[in-house]
């Protein structure tokens, strides 16, 4: 006879935070609305991100093809908040992607990128490999707690 | 009740053929040389999936509409691709629907193209690619091509459940993972895929277009990519990373 695993108390919870955090994604999607990888007022389109949140650092990648790793910007726009720009090697067009309805033409990549958790941002580094852009954010160890 | 998933045959199905799927998942490597596949072979499109579990879209080719999910051929080669991300809550039919297909169409052989993520994929410059097979003889088979086994571990998605469905009726298939982006297109990862099945199924697929064209594929699968990742993230993916309890 086949015995089932029982599953630990923190298995259930694991499974309940997992669960909850899909709803809350899921609630959230659903109440901004959803706008366009594209701004053609800005002639850029955004490029595909990521956030992974390490004990040491905060790794921001971002996928920019048709770039060249000198055209690459990265600042910070506040203490959560870093940019990413970067100049297309050639202008596209929503010919190019095959859309003839509309109208509009690509120079950069642009993205605003939010950091969960507190970083120093001056001692960000930054790496452009096979077109993917990773920025390495050190997070901050100590803080100031307010005497009352 | 109709079906929840229907095979619209639009042409005579071929018997025997080599079945080739690559729904969008992990660095969208499945889809990407799938779609490689149907145009280096000229595939003629020769049925699509309908379902009430997908999305109300349609997508425009020529100005004529097309369901998302198509199936392709010729004579001795079938691959079924997918435009858009199949949702995670209709994985499991439409994976089921497709293989209760394929073996009424008595198939050679299901491979199942897709991406296995990688953290340091920037640091690869040639993705390896691991296989996995539903049966002993086909396991055999591919150890015999020399391609490296995905000995343990999860797989989650739609290659997983074609692998599980096969397996459970004992229908030769195999799935092949490149070593991937996680959410970035990934045209290498495709190509180092599509060599390999090169070298299992004898087929000749030039890559070489596939790979000048990497930078306008990642430009033009941005859109897809994100969604595929929603879905991803709903289907719980990130299980692939976790390390199996064996006692």
């Amino acid at each position: 006879m086949s015995r089932r695993r029982r599953r630990s108390i923190f298995d259930l919870m694991s499974e309940y935070m997992e669960d909850f955090r899909t709803w809350a994604e899921e609630m959230i999607e659903s109440m901004i609305a959803e706008r366009p990888s594209w701004d053609v007022r800005a002639c850029c389109l955004e490029p595909l991100c990521n956030v992974f949140v390490t004990i040491d650092e905060v790794v921001v990648t971002a996928d920019l093809p048709n770039t060249n790793p000198e055209s690459v910007r990265v600042k910070a726009v506040g203490e959560d908040l870093i940019q990413i720009k970067a100049e297309m090697k050639r202008k596209l067009r929503f010919d190019d992607f095959g859309i003839t309805h509309r109208k509009g033409e690509f120079s950069y990549f642009r993205c605003q990128v939010r950091i969960p958790v507190p970083v120093d941002t001056e001692k960000m580094k930054i790496d452009f490999k096979r077109g993917v852009l990773e920025a390495h954010l050190p997070r901050k160890r100590s803080y100031d707690v307010k005497v009352r | 009740m109709s079906e929840p998933v229907r095979i619209v045959e639009k042409k005579p199905i071929p018997s025997d053929a080599i079945v080739v799927q690559g729904l969008p998942d992990v660095g969208l490597v499945g889809l990407i040389a799938t779609a490689h596949i149907v145009s280096q072979f000229n595939l003629q499109e020769i049925a699509y999936v309908d379902s009430n579990l997908l999305p109300p879209i349609v997508v425009l080719h020529n100005g004529l509409p097309h369901s998302p999910l198509r199936i392709f051929s010729n004579k001795n080669l079938i691959a079924v691709i997918s435009e858009m991300p199949i949702p995670a809550d209709a994985v499991q039919p439409i994976t089921q629907a497709l293989v209760n297909w394929v073996e009424s169409k008595k198939a050679k052989m299901t491979i199942s193209i897709g991406g296995m993520p990688v953290p340091d994929r920037q640091d690869i410059k040639d993705p390896k690619v691991f296989g996995a097979a539903s049966n002993a003889s086909a396991l055999k088979m591919l150890q015999e091509k020399g391609v490296d086994i995905l000995r343990e571990g999860y797989m989650v998605g739609p290659q997983a459940l074609v692998m599980r469905y096969c397996a459970e009726r004992n229908l030769p298939a195999i799935a092949l993972l490149a070593q991937s982006f996680y959410n970035y297109p990934d045209p290498e990862a495709a190509a180092a895929a599509i060599k390999e099945l090169t070298n299992i199924t004898g087929l000749k697929i030039d890559v070489s277009q596939l790979l000048e064209k990497g930078e306008e594929i990642r430009l033009k699968a941005r859109d897809i990519m994100k969604r595929t990742q929603n879905e991803m993230t709903r289907m719980k993916k990130s299980r692939e990373y976790d390390l199996p309890l064996y006692v």
